[in-house]
């Protein structure tokens, strides 16, 4: 049950426990009021009959009877034992009190009728229910109301704090109008949180990018000095050492945006085997690229696109073969350390092979496999699993690994049975990450 | 990959005039050097201030500049080019985050790298821009008298609504005012007038209009879109979530 319904369940069940507790006291009370003046009344009659009667030996006119036929029977062995008593009962005649005493052998007693009282009571018990319902037809609403904006409230919050998590940090909960109460409190406090999450993040991107400064800054300065060396034996190692330098100072960059977790994927509807094939190539290293999907290259993604649009990317796209969403440039990225890292620590044949699904590429080549360490904990940092170094940082697989998730895909090492290392990278069907916001009006 | 570096053989083509505005002594001196080895005759300056100037000066055919500069920066030398200029400009940037990228494209450059890059890349985008500059119309002067009636519209004239795209003259007018567009500008303008109600998508775009493959950064893309959307009509160019942008017919 909701926190809502909860609410308004216990509001209904506190406004009708209250209604039928007045209820019942107001009953009880004019009950007992009017009993006690009836009470009253008739003993009163019954004294002066009895006098009257001592007097006169007569009760003609007192209101009184001699042994009434109608008298209770608890009263009339009361009497003859010699005391005095009233009763309230409910004879053929309807509720009557009775008041009697002993006189000579004989009973006195009077009777009052009271069906007129006992009837004003029922229509004031009537009174009181319906009262009751009205109150709880105007109260229910009302809490109904409260519930829900409660409830609204704290469902926003919990939206925010799961947009937060899904790395929206200018997600906030707050106007600060909300009423001062516990719910703007956890208000105020997921959104403080946020803002420092969002300080922390930006503290670490600027830092980043200062970094990044910094260091290519002078890079920049050594590769294009170096590309003017005339060639020769040491222009070349000297080439060789920047690009080095180069690369490893982009994958620290790189794993460091990673870490920030600033990374942005930028999606769109891409074909598979281009985006490949082109990453083979920019490696420079031999790979030989296997599409198994012949079979589904109508498939593609487009149910949200109108028809008028449908003409027009159907003109463009019907030859590129089944498309995944995803960022090419992080795709490119991953298929490409996986083809170095093949060919640095495995042996070729390397093979990038599209599976039937259209979604899971595996990397493979026929060396002695992935070593049990990096099985067990995947891809360490600066762990190249060789005892030499010098056979690249150990950088590239972190890296894979964490464009991976910037892509919402999945990326396993596992060991062919017949040897040989493989990469198994899942393309997630359509990533549920919001597109990147377009950029605001260009002023000026 | 080897610095496939290619000095000018006697026969090729004069290369352009560039102006190169970098604070680094060693980046400016040695980027020179390389540009001059692809036969490019180049400028220099230190700082923003300079640049300007010497941009003012001597009209180079293309800007490269860095975004962080003394005096003016690179952001703020874009802005201040564009006011007078359509050349194309290319952005080198240290920093490669969004605030640099983003706001030296809505500035008004054309296009970015980011440092370090080998003079083999640099030079090829450089050439990239300089193609879509070479059959760049020049903006007319506003002639007096009332502009031509639209009516009289030839086969060489596309028409959007109010905006008509004259393919021969490469002239490009909004409610019968001619508009500057930049070279990248134009060239995007021509991509989305040859397919009108066709839904482009950001890759297509950034192959067609920079050359640039899959690794390209769609982000240009955007925002030249806004920066044409601003001079041709916000309505002109319609987003389609998702896929890309397609020119309203």
């Amino acid at each position: 049950m909701t926190l809502r319904w909860r609410i308004v369940a216990l509001v209904a069940a506190a406004t009708c426990a209250a209604a039928a507790a007045v209820g019942v006291l107001v009953h009880h009370a004019s009950r007992d009021r009017e009993l006690s003046q009836a009470r009253d009344g008739a003993r009163t009659t019954l004294d002066r009959a009895a006098a009257i009667y001592a007097r006169t030996g007569a009760i003609q006119g007192s209101g009184a009877v001699l042994d009434a036929p109608g008298l209770p029977g608890d009263l009339r062995r009361l009497v003859e034992k010699g005391h005095q008593g009233t009763e309230f009962t409910t004879g053929p005649d309807g509720p009557e009190m009775w008041a009697a005493r002993p006189a000579d052998d004989q009973v006195l007693s009077v009777r009052l009728d009271m069906s007129t009282a006992m009837r004003d009571i029922g229509a004031l018990d009537t009174n009181i229910i319906l009262a009751g319902l009205m109150t709880t037809a105007v109260v229910l609403p009302l809490g109904v109301l409260t519930a829900e904006r409660m409830s609204r409230r704290l469902r926003l919050a919990a939206a925010t704090a799961r947009r937060i998590a899904a790395g929206d940090l200018d997600a906030r909960i707050s106007p600060a109008t909300r009423p001062h109460d516990e719910i703007a409190e956890i208000s105020g406090a997921v959104d403080s949180m946020a803002a420092a999450l969002q300080e922390r993040l930006l503290d670490e991107q600027r830092f980043t990018a200062d970094v990044a400064h910094e260091l290519r800054t002078p890079l920049m300065g050594l590769v294009t000095a170096a590309e003017l060396l005339p060639p020769g034996e040491a222009a070349g190692y000297v080439r060789d050492r920047v690009r080095v330098l180069s690369t490893l100072v982009e994958e620290l960059l790189e794993i460091s945006r990673l870490d920030a977790g600033a990374e942005e994927a930028d999606l769109s509807p891409c074909p598979l085997g281009p985006v490949l094939e082109e990453a083979i190539a920019g490696t420079g290293l031999s790979a030989r690229l296997r599409t198994g999907t012949a079979e589904d290259t109508g498939q593609r993604d487009r149910e949200d696109i109108g028809q008028q649009d449908r003409e027009g990317i159907g003109q463009q796209d019907v030859t590129d073969g089944p498309k995944v969403w995803t960022d090419p440039r992080r795709l490119t990225r991953i298929v490409t350390n996986l083809v170095v890292n093949a060919h640095r620590h495995g042996r070729e044949p390397v093979e990038v092979t599209v599976a039937a699904d259209g979604r899971t590429v595996t990397v493979r080549d026929h060396g002695t496999g992935f070593p049990d360490d990096l099985l067990e904990k995947g891809p360490q940092r600066f762990r190249t699993g060789v005892r030499e170094r010098g056979r690249g940082h150990g950088l590239g697989l972190t890296i894979a690994v964490g464009q991976a998730q910037v892509i919402g895909a999945t990326l396993e090492f596992g060991n062919a049975p017949d040897g040989g290392a493989v990469a198994t990278l899942r393309l997630p069907e359509r990533p549920e990450q919001s597109e990147r916001p377009e950029p605001g009006p260009i002023h000026g | 990959m080897t610095t496939a570096f290619t000095p000018p053989g006697p026969g090729s083509p004069t290369e352009a005039h560039l102006l190169l505005v970098e604070d680094d002594e060693v980046i400016r001196n040695t980027v020179r050097m390389a540009l001059e080895r692809y036969g490019f005759t180049v400028s220099t300056a230190g700082d923003g201030l300079t640049g300007l100037e010497i941009f003012r000066e001597r009209q180079p055919d293309l800007l490269l500049l860095d975004v962080m500069l003394p005096e003016l920066d690179g952001i703020g030398l874009c802005r201040r080019v564009r006011e007078f200029s359509l050349a194309p400009i290319l952005m080198m940037s240290a920093r490669g985050d969004s605030l640099d990228v983003v706001s030296g494209l809505e500035a008004g450059a054309d296009d970015y790298v980011v440092k370090p890059c080998e003079s083999a890349v640099l030079v090829a985008r450089i050439r990239s821009l300089l193609r879509r500059a070479s059959f760049t119309p020049v903006v007319r002067a506003q002639r007096g008298g009332a502009p031509e009636a639209d009516g009289a519209a030839g086969p060489d004239t596309l028409a959007f609504g109010d905006l008509t795209i004259d393919t021969r003259g490469m002239e490009v007018r909004r409610a019968g005012e001619p508009l500057a567009l930049t070279p990248t500008e134009l060239r995007m303008l021509l991509e989305f007038a040859g397919s009108p109600g066709v839904v482009l998508e950001r890759r297509t775009l950034l192959s067609r209009v920079w050359d640039h493959a899959w690794q390209g950064d769609t982000r240009v893309v955007d925002l030249h879109v806004q920066r044409l959307r601003a001079k041709i009509g916000a309505e002109r160019i319609e987003t389609v979530r998702g896929f890309g942008y397609k020119l309203r017919r």
